[in-house]
């Protein structure tokens, strides 16, 4: 991991007007704090100086979205901000703190926490945080024993002490149509049921030093849970961002925190999930297009424990279109 | 096979930001000719410019730019525009609701979009100055298609949500008579039900300037006497710059849509001179070829053809071949040829524009029922003895309109119109 170091170059009268036309549709907060750091070196306003930046490229109904969100905002779903418009801050961001940011790493941003966080560390001198692995669709539904329908996670970003998922109420989930009549509102139980599914999906990708060998698919089940509050109704169209966050992992048991949030409101908390799991045997053929996707009985989720054994078809394979469409945001 | 009608159009030209503006400048013969400030220096020898009031672009970054309040444009798509792109994307929004199209009618797989556009000289002049002088990673994402020729259909293609055929044209002073022609093909032959046709050009120094260099541009530091298609004295076109766009659909769509239809569009016809680069044939041959096609595929004889919008430019050997081109159409008896005028003495050459406002200018006279008289002419050539080059205002509705059009290579276009009724 490359460590930078940024020492900004004495500021002269020429670059303070440079810079003054450069951030001229920025805030005057915005352009304050680029000459405080750029005079001082003194790195501790410079994320309020990134926001201040991508605010300028945002539309002015969309601003105040960024101002309330927190770290947790999505870039590019949450405030409309494309690649293209990502180069264009990334631009202004380098003319302005002297830095140099690459492509590769570019890609990894999709929150506003993280672009705070890496230019916090870029400006510092700090490593940079851990590359997150980004799972779309197609992988998950290669991955997990879960399948549509009960299958609570469309795409998530692991790293190696938290997950990220996304979930989307399509309006169409079966369950809907009986909770409630006419009204139908998404199920606490089904929340739970989506951090526990994003709980397990990082059991099966993550590299954990814990783990001693990788888990089957199989052997994945719900104990229990604990301190499980739902704090906000949600209904078909809202997209949920759910977060897990390993508390401890010794097998044959790994125990998680999990909270769900849609857009800036909290809908979910549960102070901890345990998971039971064990490593594949020797030998163990793990069915699906490779590795990963479990062959035989597929794993209960969680909401499902006791329920008694049930035919189970394979893992879909990722080229499996048609089921990875059911499961697609609409 | 379909008919062909024109129901909607929008302008953003020297000579007026609407259709009443353009139709009242087209009557009174008023011209939308000025002193260019940027033209003024010790070694530009040209002074006039056609260009568009109400709008600021002179700076290549569209945030800078000031445009009509009507017009509602989001960073995101005003960010990859060039000039003329601003005005395609104003006079486009004016055709859409002069056609009473709904969002739904413009996004769908039966509507396409042609433009005609030569990129933006000012955009790829800046930017590539940038990347010379600070190198490729700091020059704008946005720069390649704000800059190049196909920038008026990447941006309104995308800008509109256009899910139909969509193509840009590109032959110089032919160019959106192309666009309008291919148009015209796509609804006649039932691939897309609508198209919405759209030329543009920026009209600043860096599109108008190069062409002193051909010894093209009129030196002459009149306002109202530069730009005089079919007068002897005429030295030379004046540049201009706007946007102008057509709304072409089946009558059948029209009907069901209750649309207003402004005329059908008949026919057109193109052939090229195979003569030079950027001298037009000496004789019209090529121009001659397409006006006879354009009668043929429209069914009509040249005696049933009541008005002409030349494309007289006001240079001495361009205007000098189309008058011979008329003549070999239409004949020289005075009494039986169509009235003839250049509306470009009103407002200057467009360029990539020219054949698409014309076009707009000759429905609307049908519309309206006028034919604008060609403006600023002293002494007519010798050369137009026996067409009927109308001076003034005619304040009659032409049946059958013809626009011709001329471009760089030799390309000629002409375009037919008839009232609908």
């Amino acid at each position: 991991m490359p460590v930078y170091r940024t020492v900004p170059n004495p500021l002269s009268p020429e670059a303070e007007l440079e810079l003054r036309e450069q951030l001229k549709r920025c805030s005057p907060e915005t352009l304050e704090s680029v000459l405080h750091y750029r005079k001082t070196g003194d790195p501790d306003g410079v994320s309020q100086v990134v926001i201040g930046i991508i605010e300028r490229f945002l539309d002015p109904e969309v601003r105040p979205r960024l101002r309330a969100g927190g770290d947790g905002l999505r870039i590019f779903d949450d405030l409309g901000i494309d690649s293209l418009t990502m180069v264009e801050v990334v631009m202004l961001v380098e003319d302005v703190l002297q830095i140099k940011i690459n492509n590769d790493e570019l890609r990894d941003l999709r929150t506003i926490g993280d672009v705070k966080t890496y230019i916090d560390c870029r400006v510092k001198g700090l490593p940079l945080p851990e590359r997150p692995v980004h799972v779309h669709v197609a992988e998950i539904l290669a991955i997990m024993p879960q399948q549509p329908p009960f299958l609570f996670v469309q795409e998530a970003t692991l790293r190696s002490n938290e997950a990220r998922g996304v979930y989307k109420i399509a309006g169409d989930e079966s369950f809907l149509e009986g909770h409630f009549k006419g009204n139908p509102v998404l199920p606490g139980s089904i929340m739970l049921e989506a951090l526990g599914q994003l709980a397990v999906l990082f059991l099966l990708k993550t590299k954990r030093p814990e783990l001693t060998a990788p888990v089957s698919p199989a052997k994945i089940f719900f104990t229990s849970c604990d301190g499980v509050r739902c704090q906000r109704i949600c209904r078909p169209g809202d997209i949920l961002t759910l977060t897990i966050k390993p508390k401890r992992i010794k097998h044959p048991l790994g125990m998680f925190e999990g909270h769900i949030t849609c857009g800036t409101e909290k809908v979910a908390f549960a102070e901890e999930i345990c998971l039971t799991f064990d490593y594949l045997a020797p030998g163990e053929v793990v069915g699906g297009n490779g590795q990963h996707a479990s062959n035989g009985e597929q794993g209960r989720s969680s909401g499902e424990q006791g329920a008694g054994s049930r035919e189970s078809k394979p893992a879909s394979i990722a080229t499996d279109v048609p089921v990875a469409n059911r499961i697609l945001p609409k | 096979m379909p008919k062909v009608v024109v129901t909607g159009l929008g302008f953003i030209c020297p000579i007026g930001n609407d259709q009443a503006t353009v139709v009242n400048s087209l009557r009174g013969q008023r011209h939308g000719l000025t002193a260019y400030s940027r033209f003024e220096g010790p070694n530009i020898p040209v002074r006039v410019a056609g260009l568009v009031k109400d709008f600021e672009t002179e700076s290549p970054d569209p945030e800078d730019w000031k445009y009509p309040a009507q017009y509602k444009i989001k960073r995101e798509t005003l960010r990859g525009f060039a000039p003329h792109v601003l005005f395609g994307y104003c006079a486009l929004t004016q055709a859409i609701a002069d056609a009473k199209l709904k969002p739904e009618d413009v996004s769908n797989l039966d509507t396409g979009m042609f433009t005609a556009s030569a990129g933006s000289a000012m955009m790829l002049h800046h930017n590539l100055s940038r990347m010379e002088k600070h190198g490729v990673m700091k020059c704008s994402p946005l720069g390649i298609v704000a800059s190049v020729v196909g920038t008026l259909s990447y941006n309104l293609v995308a800008a509109f949500k256009i899910l139909g055929s969509s193509c840009g044209f590109a032959s110089a002073c032919a160019s959106s008579g192309h666009a309008l022609g291919f148009a015209w093909e796509e609804v006649a032959s039932g691939r897309q039900k609508r198209m919405l046709v759209v030329g543009g050009e920026d009209g600043n120094l860096e599109t108008i300037l190069p062409f002193a260099g051909m010894r093209a541009l009129s030196l002459n530091p009149d306002p109202n006497t530069a730009s005089r298609p079919f007068d002897v004295a005429r030295d030379g076109f004046v540049g201009a710059g706007g946007a102008c766009a057509m709304v072409l659909e089946t009558d059948e769509e029209a009907f069901k849509r209750g649309a207003p239809v402004y005329c059908e569009m008949p026919g057109w016809g193109m052939a090229s001179d195979g003569y030079n680069v950027a001298i037009s044939h000496p004789d019209g041959s090529g121009l001659i070829q397409a006006m006879r096609v354009a009668l043929r595929r429209s069914g009509l004889e040249p005696g049933e053809v009541d008005y002409i919008n030349a494309h007289a430019t006001s240079t001495p050997i361009g205007d000098t071949s189309e008058l011979r081109a008329l003549k070999a159409v239409f004949g020289t008896n005075h009494i039986d040829t169509p009235a003839i005028s250049s509306t470009k003495a009103l407002t200057g050459h467009g360029l990539s524009l020219a054949s698409i406002l014309e076009a707009g200018f000759c429905a609307a006279a049908i519309k309206h029922g006028f034919m604008p008289g060609s403006a600023h002419i002293q002494n007519l050539d010798p050369e137009a003895a026996g067409l009927d080059i109308i001076r003034e205002t005619v304040n009659e509705r032409p049946h059958v309109v013809m626009s011709n059009s001329s471009g760089f290579g030799g390309a000629n276009v002409a375009l037919v119109f008839k009232s609908a009724t």
